[in-house]
């Protein structure tokens, strides 16, 4: 076979793999329930604005309480906003923060796994006793105390997940890279010279990728949840930004006037967390069938 | 092999074991709580921070030292404002400058601190009164000259001059509590949270920190008693919050939300009184005029103009409550009839633009309860109107009700601020807090005004009642001039509580713990 026709071939095959993969997630049905609600999730947030003509943070005190109809498919809040703008707008910063917390976590997680992993064993015992150390402390009070010094914001929120998450991750990866530290092909690339850097990019990092991948994702509704509470609690996306959390708080305090608040904040959460799980425990069973027959 | 060594210690084991004393545990201490009488449980908005009555920091931490150490007298319940004896005997006003009191004869402080006297009456007034002492209830005594000790149980109140809301705002409040002074001085001159030589009719048993406050009846407590054998203080910031743990059987007494009212009166919980009583509260937006950028006065004058405070209220309070033309609610001397600068969108904007300020962003901060929220993000929409980004900032109480305080370093930093302030039945008590010497402790806005601190000292010697009225709405005129407030609400108070209890409850729907009865 010629370079150009191997060249041509690889894109071929990394299609026939997705969509092997996507026939796969289609056929288990909690999958395809995840996939479809992770679908509809992520195209509501992004066509916010054209699904819906209200602003979300546009007030109209004087249609306080407004239940479901036609001009408002969710029903107002207690300042009269629109729900249905809010939820949707809502789920654009909470999966930004569960995107952009989970990739960050991610990059930290391999980085310093990987020095853990390949590093010395001193270092290697230090960063262990780090990543236990954060792990100890509980997620919430974690938050509290650092919201407190930096005061709510999503920035703070971001930093929270990312302090939470990495260790997990880092973990993972230096349990896999002290495995293949001494598989045959690092040894062979080290005694041809191969810098310490080219190791861990070229013959590591591809070799520990795919288990924290579906971890991650498996991640995202865990993330989605600790934005939620944070902003329920008022800790963290600031008014008047829409977050599902902040909703479930404004739902929360005026339940006696208006359930409609509850539902719209906490529906949302429920169907994230459920599309991205069933998802992420289906890409599991695809990339790892042992478990499930394990299962 | 022994017995012993025959028991199966599994994880399930010792996990069913743990759970089954810990049911045993609760179940105890219920029946032992059900077993000790009778017991009030009430809500307060904030939990406390301090037991020293020359020190407290809000109403709540009042309350309970109002039951705990006994005062020369206590405001009494009902729909008008008076006072009745509680450590005195006897108590009368010989003329505008001299009061008698004698003690009762019996009252003594818990921790082998002996018996009340005339001796801890001057030292807790003069303490207070101090200036050395930096209270900031210094001005519930500020025409004090000294208290003589006439024998073991009387003395003479000496005031320098007459001083007009003495019956009305300093003596029945916790601003005349007795301290032992042998406890205060052994404990390094000021209380914490732990008291000591208490001597009211309760005692504090037990304080959880946001949790709840366990108030217990003083077996030597001789005279009146509380209703209850036990009252339970829960510390619940949000009344919606309170609301919901009211209705799930949580609570016999709380204040509702504002906006909570008019549905809690047309659907009220099963067993229920709601009642809603005029308050005395102010609530406004304040500005820091030293914090850039509010050091520009064209700033604080836009914001003025630019917030409507109709839909500020409206938004919080869904209607239930009134705008404010100042901080002397009506009824009371001094209350104005309107505002200088009313809403004006276009003028704010003017200002904003001279001020150079377009698309500038401060921080607005705010306890964290439904209500302010809500009026907040009205300000801040208002604000975005005319170019002013406004972030909110939400604390808990401990935080928020530091944030001015010149211990905390963000006092000079504070850049807007919403907030609320209780009051007593006399308009000095409203204008107290913004006289240049609070600066630091209760004046966040760092306003500061030689005509109006003037006015404060000679508004509370002046006893006709139609100068004072001149006066004290002066000082509104003043504080408004310097563009650091803009006035929002008096609120209205509402109250609910179960009809098995008959509550004591003050004019403006303060509770009085201890002239809570069973109905």
């Amino acid at each position: 076979m010629s370079e150009q026709a191997l060249i041509e071939r690889q894109p071929r095959e990394r299609i026939g793999k997705a969509g092997r993969v996507l026939r796969r997630i289609l056929r288990e049905p909690l999958g395809a329930f995840g996939l479809a609600l992770v679908v509809i999730v992520v195209l509501s947030a992004l066509f916010a604005d054209v699904l819906t003509n209200y602003p979300p943070t546009k007030l109209a005190p004087a249609d306080r309480f407004a239940p479901a109809s036609l001009q408002h498919l969710l029903g107002t809040d207690h300042l009269g906003r629109d729900l249905f703008s809010r939820v949707l707008h809502g789920g654009r910063i909470a999966l930004a923060i569960a995107l952009g917390a989970t990739g960050l976590s991610l990059i930290g997680g391999i980085v310093l796994g990987l020095i853990a992993g390949y590093g010395p064993r001193w270092l290697d015992n230090l960063m262990l006793l780090l990543f236990d150390a954060i792990k100890s402390f509980p997620t919430v009070m974690l938050a509290l105390t650092l919201v407190t010094l930096t005061g709510p914001s999503l920035l703070a929120v971001l930093i929270v997940v990312v302090l939470v998450n990495v260790p997990g991750y880092a973990r993972i990866i230096r349990t896999q890279t002290l495995v293949l530290k001494s598989a045959e092909h690092v040894m062979a690339a080290r005694s041809m010279g191969a810098s310490t850097a080219r190791i861990l990019t070229v013959h590591i990092l591809p070799n520990v990728i795919g288990p924290i991948l579906i971890l991650a994702s498996m991640d995202i509704p865990v993330v989605v949840a600790i934005e939620a509470g944070l902003s329920f609690l008022g800790l963290g996306v600031r008014p008047p930004l829409p977050s599902w959390g902040a909703i479930l708080n404004d739902g929360f305090v005026n339940i006696r006037d208006s359930y409609w608040i509850v539902v719209a904040g906490g529906l949302p959460i429920i169907l994230t967390t459920l599309g991205f799980t069933f998802l992420g425990e289906t890409l599991r069973d695809v990339f790892d069938p042992r478990l499930k027959r394990r299962e | 092999m022994t017995k012993a060594a025959n028991i199966n210690m599994t994880r399930r084991g010792v996990l069913a074991g743990a759970g089954a004393l810990s049911l045993a545990s609760l179940i105890y201490s219920t029946k032992r709580s059900q077993a000790a009488g009778s017991v009030l449980r009430v809500r307060s908005y904030g939990d406390i921070q301090t037991l020293d009555p020359a020190f407290r920091l809000a109403a709540p931490e009042g309350d309970i030292t109002n039951v705990i150490f006994a005062g020369l007298v206590v405001a009494t319940p009902g729909d008008s404002w008076g006072w009745k004896p509680m450590a005195v005997e006897k108590i009368e006003q010989l003329d505008p400058l001299t009061i008698a009191f004698k003690l009762r004869d019996n009252i003594g402080f818990t921790d082998g601190f002996g018996q009340m006297t005339a001796e801890d009456v001057k030292f807790s007034i003069e303490r207070l009164a101090d200036p050395a002492n930096k209270s900031p209830y210094a001005g519930d005594w500020a025409t004090l000259k000294e208290v003589e000790v006439k024998d073991k149980l009387s003395g003479i109140i000496h005031l320098s001059k007459a001083f007009a809301p003495l019956w009305t705002s300093t003596l029945p409040t916790p601003s005349s509590t007795i301290l032992s002074k042998r406890a205060v001085t052994e404990a390094g001159g000021k209380l914490g949270v732990k008291p000591v030589a208490q001597s009211g009719p309760y005692l504090l048993k037990e304080w959880t920190p946001k949790q709840r406050t366990v108030l217990v009846r003083n077996p030597d407590w001789k005279y009146e008693q509380g209703g209850y054998d036990e009252i339970h203080v829960h510390p619940i910031e949000d009344e919606k919050t309170a609301e919901l743990g009211y209705e799930a059987g949580d609570l016999d007494y709380t204040w509702t939300s504002v906006s909570s009212i008019k549905r809690l009166k047309e659907t009220p919980p099963a067993d229920t009184v709601v009642v809603e009583k005029p308050s005395l509260a102010f609530v406004w937006l304040g500005m820091n005029q030293i914090a850039a950028p509010f050091d520009n006065p064209d700033l604080r004058r836009a914001v003025q103009y630019g917030v409507d405070r109709k839909a500020v209220v409206d938004a919080a309070y869904f209607g239930a409550a009134a705008t404010s033309t100042g901080i002397i609610a009506p009824g009371l001397i001094g209350h104005r009839e309107k505002n200088l600068y009313e809403y004006d969108p276009d003028k704010a904007r003017e200002l904003v633009n001279k001020a150079g300020a377009s698309g500038v962003t401060v921080t607005l901060d705010i306890l964290n309860k439904a209500e302010r929220l809500s009026a907040a993000q009205v300000v801040q929409a208002n604000l975005q109107d005319i170019g002013i980004n406004v972030e909110i900032k939400q604390n808990d109480s401990g935080t928020f009700w530091t944030l001015g305080s010149k211990q905390n370093p963000y006092y000079k930093k504070l850049q807007m601020v919403l907030s609320r302030f209780s009051m007593q039945p006399d308009p000095s008590w409203a204008t107290e807090w913004y006289t240049t010497s609070q600066i630091g402790e209760w004046n966040w806005e760092q306003f500061s005004s030689e005509e109006f601190d003037k006015l404060v000292t000679e508004g509370k010697i002046e006893l006709d009642p139609a100068k004072r009225d001149v006066m004290y709405k002066k000082m509104q005129d003043l504080m408004e001039e310097s563009g650091c407030y803009v006035f929002l609400t008096h609120e209205v108070t509402g109250v609910m509580y179960r009809k098995s209890v008959a509550a004591g409850l003050k004019p403006n729907g303060e509770p009085c713990f201890a002239d809570f009865k069973p109905a």
